[in-house]
């Protein structure tokens, strides 16, 4: 049993060893994007730089939770690919610094923070993605406006996120919130409305994508890339937008303060807002609009977003906001 | 046999161990949270919907107690079945083999296996019965699914202390014209008594903790404090204001803590069964056939569902894409050997590291609270459990504070993960080890002792074996849990290790349930393949020593 005891403590000196800090050009990464999006891209910036990408995926707010703990001795040096609410939090908890890069100012001012702690890297909407077997066993049009949904034929047939998650939630609280012509009243009105017609509310943004894929749920609100995704996969969803239209959040990207590479990081964020890197989110197929002006948009995409009005949103009013409109979700929306 | 020069090092070392790994990381958390240039409960102030959260500590409550006293029946149920009934050993294998599957799902899965087999469209509700409204989200929902989840522990425990439970004892009873109603419920179920208490301890505790569930079958109007400790970090970005509702959920745990002590010593008395002296074994007698049959419907109904659960995750494992495309492919499972292959590697070698070191951890601390005096055992007792009772999210955000700069900079390390593991996943060893302990009578150690045996010896080479289940079954739920955790997990892996976990939640939440499941069925093999292994490395080494223990898969 000694013997054994001994035996443990070498291995696990041995593991504590294997797993030293990571070796120079080397840029540390947090991003909330799914591996099958995120790595091409930083792949790609190895194959053009050398500089090897290490980069840990997590949930927006696990993101924003492991970083704040960090503070003193930050781990990433780069933040990529999250949801603007995340950086705004994020900013509020003091873990990043300003960082504006070459092509600063061609990018539009709704994309990115006043002071410039974070820029949108991509703009993301939201969708109605249906089952088409369903629809058309019940013989549903696909929902085409944001009162369809209240249709009765919906009861217990939707299904979208909780407002209590980050980024796809808040999108859609905002699309309505536009839509009604920033007329908050109302648009709490037609959410209680909404209400009646929902199954679940999910607690990750893309959470109702494989139930409703799969029949358990006819409508899913969620973000364009999910929808695509699913029927990249051969699930037989439509894709449709409300025509009083949709809110476009942005996902964004930041330099980490205190950053152990800031060379590194910087150079990384520059590439991120240059042509080569903006072509790739078409190219690789992301669904997510590039945000520097004169990137590519894929013909299928451009002609899939004719189809949708985008609504701007003034990040501002949503950092001082977001919280109030979360609270009045719980207290007005969802309580019996 | 009290002052024994060696228990006093080892309350220390154990104390050190947990006062480092269990009371400083949430210590210091408690700090940021409830210290803002002073005491300051401004971290309360901005929780939303107070509604919500006061509902969350009733239902917290409730789903704990319904789940501890479900999963403890059930896993009382099938330990009957597997050790008590004369069933052919094969019998007892397909049992151990069926039950470990739900410990063992990996994230989400089972929630999601769940609404396939029971949601509105799900193989059972709609196909089989043709049921279009049905709700499975809400309390009903979460209470079977963390039911079908936990109760293999209290299968484990159950099973450890069943076995020792002598049949002699039964047999006396009936030859002094005992009913079998009678035997089981005075002999059997009260010598069970250790068993049944940590059972639920174990299970309700888990219960707290767990916010996976509840998170995709809780829907809104069932919010849990775990759930809600997650969506105020994880969706509001209030990190304080998480951590303070998690504290609140000490006050459960202590509840269930103290339910647990009352149980047993309301019962009171000894649950000694196993002696220096052991009669001829006789058959087991006290489960009529009927009762039998009874018990072998229940459990067939309930493995019955789990098998449905994960032929689905299998299914989904060998298909393009389960639903759209159902034409055979190997191709997620060419996905786990290609690119996954180095997660599985880290995965199983931090599990293999944490097994022995756990189990050993485990049975000390379940010895030194149950065999020796010391002051404050009552308190470490409750200590022990706390990283355990504690939603992941939390403990992984407390490790991230209090261990990610000097003096103590462990992260981006395995060692943290293994030590989050141990301290976190080692309580079902040593509640399994008390229960068992409390069966043994300590003139067997004595005997020992007297002989001239220091305690270290002792403990060595009559404890050890004669807990063996015990220790078997930590161990188990050790390796399972550190194969599978995910929560404290995200918080702590790094660049350089990534883990089987990770993959199977990114699988989730990138659409890929192919892969997912592949992932899932790889975890399934190498859970089995580790216990197997365990159980006869066991075996092999205590060969010819004390005790009747029944081994974990396969008698």
């Amino acid at each position: 049993m000694r013997n054994g005891c001994v035996a443990v403590g070498v291995a696990l000196l041995l593991v504590a060893g294997l797993a030293g800090p990571a070796t120079a050009e080397t840029l540390n990464v947090y991003t909330a994007w799914p591996e099958s999006l995120s790595q091409p891209i930083f792949k790609a910036y190895t194959a053009k730089t050398g500089v090897q990408v290490n980069f840990i995926r997590l949930s927006t707010g696990e993101l924003v939770a492991r970083a704040t703990a960090e503070k003193n001795n930050p781990r990433a040096d780069v933040i990529w690919g999250a949801p603007g609410d995340g950086f705004a939090a994020a900013k509020e908890a003091g873990i990043l610094e300003p960082y504006r890069p070459p092509t600063w100012d061609r990018l539009a001012t709704e994309l990115k923070d006043r002071e410039a702690y974070y820029t949108a890297v991509a703009k993301n909407t939201l969708v109605f993605m249906s089952n088409a077997k369903l629809l058309k066993e019940k013989g549903l049009k696909p929902p085409a406006s944001w009162n369809d949904l209240l249709d009765p034929a919906y009861k217990g047939q939707i299904q979208t996120a909780d407002a209590r998650t980050s980024g796809t939630a808040l999108t859609r609280i905002l699309s309505i919130y536009y839509a009604f012509g920033r007329d908050e009243d109302k648009a709490f009105d037609y959410q209680k409305k909404l209400h009646g017609n929902v199954q679940v509310y999910t607690k990750s943004g893309g959470g109702c994508t494989i139930p409703a894929a799969l029949g358990q749920a006819i409508v899913c609100i969620a973000h364009l890339p999910d929808a695509m995704e699913a029927k990249k996969k051969g699930y037989d969803m439509l894709v449709t937008f409300p025509k009083e239209g949709v809110a476009a959040v942005i996902e964004g990207v930041a330099l980490v303060k205190g950053a152990k590479n800031r060379e590194l990081a910087t150079k990384f964020i520059d590439w991120t807002f240059s042509r080569d890197m903006q072509d790739l989110l078409d190219k690789n197929q992301v669904y997510m609009l590039p945000t520097l002006p004169g990137a590519s948009v894929e013909p299928s995409v451009q002609s899939l977003m004719k189809e949708a009005k985008l609504l701007t949103v003034d990040l501002d009013w949503v950092g001082k906001n977001r919280r109030r409109l979360v609270e009045r979700w719980v207290n007005e929306v969802i309580k019996e | 046999m009290k002052r024994d020069p060696i228990v006093a090092p080892a309350v220390l070392l154990v104390w050190g161990a947990v006062a480092l790994f269990i009371l400083y990381p949430l210590g210091r958390l408690l700090v940021l949270t409830f210290w803002n240039g002073g005491p300051s409960l401004d971290a309360v102030r901005g929780l939303v919907g107070d509604w919500t959260h006061r509902a969350a500590l009733i239902n917290s409550l409730l789903l704990a107690a319904l789940v501890g006293v479900a999963g403890t029946a059930l896993g009382l149920a099938f330990a009957l079945l597997a050790v008590r009934a004369n069933l052919p050993r094969w019998v007892g294998r397909v049992l151990d083999a069926v039950v470990l599957l739900p410990l063992i799902s990996p994230p989400f899965t089972a929630a999601i296996a769940l609404i396939f087999a029971l949601g509105p469209r799900g193989l059972i509700s709609y196909h089989v019965f043709g049921l279009t409204r049905v709700n499975i989200y809400g309390l009903w929902g979460t209470l079977l699914s963390e039911t079908l989840t936990y109760f293999p522990i209290a299968y484990l425990t159950l099973k450890a202390v069943l076995a020792n439970v002598d049949a002699n004892l039964e047999d006396s009873a009936f030859s002094l014209g005992a009913r079998r109603w009678r035997v089981f419920r005075t002999i059997t179920l009260r010598l069970t008594t250790p068993g049944l208490a940590n059972a639920f301890l174990l299970v309700s505790a888990a219960s707290l903790a767990d916010f996976a569930t509840p998170l995709i079958l809780g829907g809104t109007k069932f919010p849990v404090l775990p759930t809600q400790a997650f969506l105020q970090i994880t969706g509001l970005y209030d990190m304080r204001g998480g951590a303070a509702l998690c504290f609140l959920l000490l006050v459960p745990a202590l509840a269930i803590f103290a339910g647990q002590r009352w149980f047993t010593e309301r019962r009171g008395g000894s649950f000694v069964t196993v002696t220096g002296k052991v009669g001829a074994a006789t058959r087991v007698k006290t489960l009529s056939p009927a009762a039998v049959a009874a018990l072998a419907v229940a459990c067939g109904l309930v493995m019955a569902l789990v098998l449905v659960c994960y032929l689905l995750i299998f299914a989904a494992s060998i298909v393009r894409a389960l639903g759209a495309d159902n034409s055979l492919s190997l191709a997620h499972y060419a996905h786990v050997f290609s690119g996954g292959l180095k997660a599985v590697r880290d995965t199983l070698v931090i599990a293999v590291i944490c097994m022995p070191v756990g189990g050993l951890f485990a049975v000390v601390l379940g010895f030194l609270v149950s065999r020796t005096q010391f002051p404050g055992r009552r308190t470490l007792e409750f200590v022990s459990m706390m990283n355990y009772a504690m939603p992941g999210t939390i403990v992984g955000i407390a490790y991230l504070v209090a261990f990610n700069d000097a003096p103590l900079a462990l992260t981006g390390t395995a060692f943290i993960l293994v030590v989050c593991y141990v301290f976190r996943y080692s309580l079902a060893g040593t509640r399994a080890t008390s229960a068992v302990l409390a069966q043994i009578d300590p003139s067997i150690e004595e005997a020992s002792a007297s002989l001239g045996a220091r305690r270290d010896l002792t403990f060595r080479r009559v404890v050890l074996p004669l807990v063996r289940p015990a220790l078997l079954a930590g161990m188990t739920v050790l390796f399972i849990r550190a194969m599978t955790a995910i929560s404290a997990t995200i918080f702590l892996v790094s660049l350089d290790w990534s883990l089987v976990t990770v993959r199977i939640l990114e699988g989730i939440t990138n659409l890929e349930l192919g892969q997912a499941s592949a992932f899932s069925v790889v975890v399934i093999l190498l859970v089995y393949l580790a216990v197997a292994v365990a159980s006869l490395t066991m075996r092999r080494l205590n060969a010819g020593s004390l005790g009747q223990a029944g081994t974990l898969l396969g008698g």
